[in-house]
């Protein structure tokens, strides 16, 4: 059996040709009929996200499956405006690339998490429509377990690689459980709507919004059922605040040391959170050395961030080398696969010339007593198992090693097994 | 001592224990009100028995009392429960509470045994007494050592924060915090029930010399520094890198108590 991978991601293709690719959730039905209907395909599935389009199919020994031109056909694109971004994968090369797709090591932002997921219900699909066999369904289910041995071992995915989920991490750090918290908005920027949407999800339930502009204050109080605060009442209400974001366009500090000392004051030392990502800074640094207090600017989730990424570069390195050696496990236990048939046909083979040799045997000799049959039994199957052991034990040292296929040609020939 | 007025204080004592009862029961669970009531209501009660021991004593000697360190003691824990009293009627401070009813009791209980009961009745009960004495100070010792070694991870850990190189492997700010507040009340209610123990113990087996002792002197500034840093946390809400820092403080405290207990005196003093 062969595995063959054709596709483009975002390394080989820009987003206009990756687009014209991509496989939306109901048009894959269709497409994996077609595909299976391609040539030589034993088995296929197709992955399709917004970095990547990917076709894996399983094909006989000398078929070659026609993968470029249904991709071209279904989905209407000329082959050569594709074709230069295609990249076409074989046996252990595209299981290693599966294996590396898998365990988040090809994408985009390294170690994201969302790729497994994808890859999961891309054979999910596959499976439901009948695509997959016992040949892809190994692979693939070992390329799952690859990914969570990665995860689970290099810890690839832990620490944040964006700026406002640095800082929901980093209030994590400071509160432990954020369950229960309040956090004051000030400023309705793009930026601070992220991080307060990744505070609400890790369950911040007291979201308060203060700006300028009362309209916009009130369309990002209703993203996360927060209420608004009248700008004039900021620091009234900001002794209630665990975190507070600020990131308003005002031209000089909003919050002094001497407002912020009076607010932790007022909360008797519990600890408070400022995360400022205005520029210009919407927050007197000197605040920082306040006890109890805690001011991250742009900067310091910036350096967070770039931290976290060269973390992550070292990890990846680490995760490499287990997908390396676990490909290599995966080729020794494919290649042990494709010698059994082999060694069944062998056995099979080996018994039923003991039959016969036994059968003619009695005709012979007429009736038997139970001694003397157990004794022809015991006889031929200790022959029979002593000459197979030699032809057995050769066959699975030789699977998996690049010569052994001329081997086991030789011994289906010895042992006069169909060809 | 007179010997109603003993009497006297012993009843002012034990409803004084109530108090110090709902400040321990407090510090563990968190839970006021109720226990509260009934702690304010013996307190009162004893105040005005407390009150009516020291005018009989004072009828008794003919001047106030404070001859010696126990009448002294007595004498202050009146003072201080009266001035709490108003406080708290004036004003409702009913946080100071955690700090007034243990030290009130304490105060009384020492003025108390300056009127030693008889000596022990069995050997026994002696050892007994003071194998439970040793048993609740290594416990509360325990719980010292646990918010000594928190209140550690603590500093680091603001540390790493303050100086945004996070990504340690420490637990988070808040946990440690709670931890070491935690571990302190556990080792506060340990320690105190372990000087009550201590000080019955002292007085039973050699009256009223005890109290000149060092050690039992180290021992009682230790305890009332506990005690401060206790009310500091409850009440005043300090916490965070200050807390850690005094925890420190009395942790070095306990451990000089402790050694002065186990015999390293004298080997510091030769």
């Amino acid at each position: 059996m062969r595995f063959l991978i054709t596709g483009v991601n975002h390394k080989t293709a820009p987003v206009e040709v990756r687009e014209k690719l991509a496989f939306d959730p109901h048009a894959l039905a269709p497409a994996l009929s077609g595909l299976m209907s391609c040539h030589g395909v034993s088995e296929g599935v197709i992955l399709s996200t917004c970095n990547r389009v990917e076709i894996a199919v399983t094909a006989q020994n000398g078929d070659e499956p026609a993968v470029d031109s249904f991709l071209s056909e279904s989905r209407r694109v000329p082959l050569g405006e594709i074709a230069p971004h295609l990249y076409h994968l074989a046996d252990q090369e595209a299981i290693h690339h599966l294996f590396r797709v898998a365990a988040s090591l090809d994408s985009m932002v390294i170690g994201e998490p969302q790729i497994l997921g994808q890859i999961k219900s891309a054979y999910a699909a596959a499976k439901a429509h009948g695509a997959v066999g016992g040949f892809l369904d190994a692979i693939l289910t070992r390329a799952f377990s690859v990914a969570k041995r990665v995860r689970t071992e290099t810890g690839i995915g832990e620490n944040a690689v964006s700026v406002s989920y640095a800082a929901v991490e980093l209030a994590r750090e400071i509160f432990g459980t954020l369950a229960g918290k309040s956090v004051m908005i000030v400023g309705a920027g793009k930026m601070s709507e992220l991080a307060a949407q990744h505070l609400h999800r890790s369950g911040v339930t007291n979201i308060f919004v203060a700006n300028r502009t009362y309209e916009r204050a009130r369309e990002m109080a209703g993203l996360f059922q927060g209420a608004i605060v009248e700008y004039e009442q900021l620091l009234a209400a900001l002794p209630q605040m665990d975190i507070v974001i600020t990131s308003s366009g005002a031209p000089h500090y909003i919050l002094k040391k001497a407002d912020v000392r009076r607010i932790i004051e007022a909360r008797r030392n519990r600890p408070i959170f400022l995360i400022d990502i205005a520029v210009p800074r919407n927050i007197e640094p000197a605040v920082n050395e306040i006890d109890n207090v805690f001011l991250y600017d742009i900067d310091d989730l910036q350096r967070v961030v770039a931290a976290n990424i060269g973390e992550r570069k070292k990890r990846a390195d680490q995760a490499e080398e287990i997908v390396a050696a676990e490909v290599e496990r995966m080729m020794a236990r494919l290649k042990a696969r494709e010698v059994v048939p082999t060694i069944v046909g062998l056995q099979e083979q080996l018994e039923q010339m003991r039959l016969a040799e036994v059968a003619r045997l009695r005709g012979k000799l007429g009736a038997l007593t139970p001694q003397q049959e157990e004794a022809i039994e015991s006889l031929t199957r200790g022959l029979v198992a002593k000459i197979a052991h030699g032809p057995i034990s050769e066959l699975r040292r030789q699977a998996g090693r690049p010569e052994g296929l001329a081997i086991v040609e030789a011994i289906r020939k010895v042992f006069r097994l169909e060809s | 001592m007179h010997e109603m007025s003993v009497m006297w204080l012993r009843i002012a004592a034990v409803l004084y224990s109530l108090g110090l009862l709902h400040v321990l029961l407090t510090l563990i669970h968190r839970r006021r009100d109720r226990v509260f009531r009934v702690a304010i209501v013996a307190f009162y009660t004893g105040v005005v028995i407390h009150a009516v021991s020291i005018v009989e004593q004072t009828a008794a000697a003919g001047r106030i009392p404070a001859n010696d360190f126990f009448q002294s003691a007595s004498l202050c824990g009146l003072l201080c429960a009266l001035l709490f009293l108003f406080l708290y009627w004036r004003y409702g401070y009913e946080s100071l509470a955690v700090f007034v009813f243990p030290l009130v009791f304490v105060l009384a209980l020492v003025g108390e045994l300056g009127s030693p009961v008889a000596s022990w009745a069995d050997t026994r009960l002696r050892s007994a007494w003071l194998v439970v004495h040793v048993v609740l100070v290594l416990i509360g010792y325990a719980a010292l050592l646990l918010t000594a070694v928190t209140s550690i991870l603590y500093l680091v850990r603001e540390r790493q924060l303050k100086t945004k190189k996070s990504g340690g492997t420490l637990p988070p700010l808040g946990t440690l915090d709670t931890m070491m507040s935690r571990a302190l009340s556990i080792g506060f209610v340990f320690i105190t029930l372990a000087v009550i123990a201590g000080s019955t113990w002292a007085s039973i087996e050699s009256g009223t010399r005890w109290i000149r002792d060092p050690r039992i002197i180290i021992s009682l500034a230790t305890w009332a520094l506990y005690l401060v840093i206790v009310f500091l946390r409850v009440t005043a809400g300090w916490r965070g890198r200050k807390a850690a820092f005094m925890v420190l403080g009395l942790v070095g405290c306990s451990a000089i108590t402790w050694a002065a207990h186990t015999g390293l005196k004298s080997l510091l003093s030769r």
